[in-house]
């Protein structure tokens, strides 16, 4: 029974992990929080979903129209949200607030195309194995098996090429970076684009993974990425990937085993206990 | 008479109220310290209050000071573990307490779940009985009873903030206030100069806290029905529009924030229809166009300075670069 329960926490731990790594990629180039992440990806993933809906498309055309929205948006929000922002003499919450503002459009352009229910993602394989004591759905696998995957690229691209180099040292020094011919404005718009990209293939996990997806799931998903990111500490890559799966296992262990409704207290309650134990997050370097 | 109907006194109520929400974040961002969790303060301080002078049958004032005293206990140990971190961490802390409270106050049995406490005593009917008991009747004064209950309502909350206004007037004018404003501008620099950084910022904290807990109660006690989605993040974003849009150097930014934002939807129909989305779009406006707010500590400044320069008739540079 625990494995089960253990197993399915990884489930939608795994995509928890693909969401913090979109605010972590952010944090990490612009040294800001991103608030509107939560609420672009679930505008694409909505947006994705209506169009595989109503044309009879083949759910991967959904995740395809997810992350070119997605990202679409993020570049959006760059330009309106961000650059302007990137100037001397700007106290250090305005780029937080414009971000919350940006959050807050996002989320009335939702309701207002498409309203306040939630919408049913149509499944894919429903198959499903037996192995030992676990009972392991089709979909499930695909969820972690993809999340897994774009992890491993990720990590492969930031660490070995040449543009995840460039990426890194935007990251360290961002004038430096600037001075040494690497074009630090283009870094950034590709950085929000693949945050936000990756937030739209995760929202598509999730609506796979809960058969729905509901409109308002934005704020709660976007603070279930932010608690990873203080989890693992914030701007530390294979934290939030270890912290999202934590995170996930933690709050299916409590519904199991406690109250289903406080479900979404689980990760408040994380935040606070790793802030008062280890503030600098399980994966940060002490400051 | 006409323009004291009782719809726009209670628009007038609303505003007064937000003016009180708009300062109680105002003082949290004197410290540079930015809490998305005012809506869940708001709640704690509205439901113990409801409950205090519903289920506890203990006045309406001793009420409020237990419910927002209590809010303050509780905004301590949000404050414990992330003040003494960078100001990202209190944020997203006090974002996740927001949802949580409303979670709780959803499942809770005390609070009726999602459909919240309802039949509250109003302010109005509460001053109205002790004007009852004073042997004054709504026709002496040539009102109806609603008017005259709308007004006792408004008159109590201007009372309100009049206290708080004063209140904050004079603590910025005190050392404390002082501590504030430097540990805003540098807080490397503030600690050089020995002020306890994590004690003053959590003081700012607390205080913003205490007022939201505070407007909660006022706020059962107008609408006489609460419910949890009253105090959801929309709310979050509306308190903290007022301070960002208005500016949040100067006591007015934050007041002048709060009347433009609350009587824009009365006055526009659009608006009104539109408000968030209006509301987000001016952050991102204002934010990348006037990052300090729409009046800062400079707009005061230079009309000093205009006053001054009228009859001296002289330029004097040195002043005119040094705003601060």
């Amino acid at each position: 029974m625990i494995w089960q329960q253990l197993f399915n926490g990884l489930t939608v731990g795994s995509t928890y992990s693909l969401i913090a790594i979109g605010y972590t990629l952010i944090f990490g180039v612009l040294r800001i929080i991103n608030m509107a992440h939560g609420q672009i990806f679930i505008f694409g993933s909505l947006v994705g979903l209506a169009v595989t809906v109503n044309s009879g498309l083949p759910i991967l055309v959904a995740f395809a129209v997810s992350v070119l929205i997605s990202g679409m948006l993020g570049v959006v929000l760059e330009f309106t949200a961000l650059r302007p922002l990137r100037k001397k003499n700007v106290p250090h919450l305005a780029s937080l607030i414009s971000t919350i503002g940006f959050a807050i459009l996002i989320e009335e352009l939702t309701h207002i195309f498409f309203g306040a229910d939630s919408r049913a993602v149509p499944a894919i394989a429903g198959g499903s194995y037996e192995v030992g004591p676990l009972m392991i759905r089709q979909v499930d696998l695909i969820i972690i098996v993809v999340s897994l995957l774009l992890m491993v690229i990720l990590n492969y691209w930031i660490n070995k090429t040449k543009m995840g180099k460039a990426l890194r040292a935007t990251a360290e020094n961002g004038d430096t970076a600037g001075l040494l011919g690497i074009n630090t404005n283009a870094i950034i718009i590709m950085t929000v684009c693949i945050a936000s990209a990756l937030g739209g293939i995760a929202g598509m996990l999730i609506g796979l993974a809960y058969s729905a997806l509901i409109p308002t799931m934005g704020l709660t998903l976007g603070f279930k990425g932010l608690a990873v990111l203080i989890l693992g500490g914030v701007g530390s890559i294979p934290g939030a990937m270890v912290c999202g799966l934590i995170l996930g296992m933690a709050e299916v262990l409590s519904v199991a085993y406690g109250d289903s409704s406080y479900r979404d207290a689980v990760a408040f309650g994380l935040i606070i206990l790793i802030l008062l134990v280890r503030p600098q997050g399980l994966f940060g370097k002490k400051v | 008479m006409e323009l004291l109907n009782s719809y726009n006194l209670q628009v007038l109520t609303f505003i007064v109220l937000n003016l009180i929400l708009a300062i109680s974040i105002y003082v949290t961002l004197s410290t540079g310290q930015l809490s998305l969790g005012h809506a869940g303060f708001m709640a704690i301080g509205a439901y113990s209050t409801a409950i205090l002078t519903e289920q506890a049958g203990l006045p309406l004032f001793l009420s409020l000071l237990i419910g927002a005293l209590g809010t303050g206990l509780i905004s301590l140990v949000i404050g414990l573990p992330t003040l003494r971190l960078n100001g990202l961490y209190l944020a997203i802390a006090t974002l996740g307490f927001g949802e949580v409270v409303r979670v709780i106050f959803l499942n809770l049995e005390i609070t009726n779940g999602a459909l919240g406490l309802t039949g509250l005593k109003s302010i109005g009917s509460r001053v109205y009985d002790i004007l009852k008991d004073l042997g004054l009747k709504a026709s002496d004064l040539g009102m109806s009873v609603l008017e005259i209950k709308s007004l006792a309502t408004l008159l109590t909350l201007l009372l309100l903030f009049a206290a708080v206004l004063f209140f904050t007037v004079r603590l910025n004018r005190s050392r404390v206030g002082r501590a504030f404003s430097a540990i805003k501008a540098d807080e490397t620099a503030a600690m050089a100069m020995g002020i306890n950084v994590t004690y003053y910022k959590m003081l700012a904290f607390v205080i913003g806290s205490v007022l939201a807990g505070l407007c909660g109660g006022l706020f059962a006690h107008i609408t006489t029905a609460i419910t949890p989605d009253d105090f959801n993040y929309h709310r979050v974003v509306e308190i903290l529009s007022f301070a960002v849009i208005g500016g949040s150097e100067v006591v007015i930014g934050p007041i002048f924030g709060a009347i433009l934002l609350t009587s824009l939807p009365e006055v526009l129909r659009v608006v009104a229809e539109y408000k968030m989305i209006f509301y987000g779009g001016l952050m991102v406006l204002v934010m990348a166009f006037r990052p300090h707010g729409l009046i800062t500590a400079d707009t005061f400044a230079r009309f000093k300075r205009r006053r001054q320069a009228k009859p001296a008739a002289q330029e004097d540079d040195t002043n005119a670069k040094g705003g601060l």
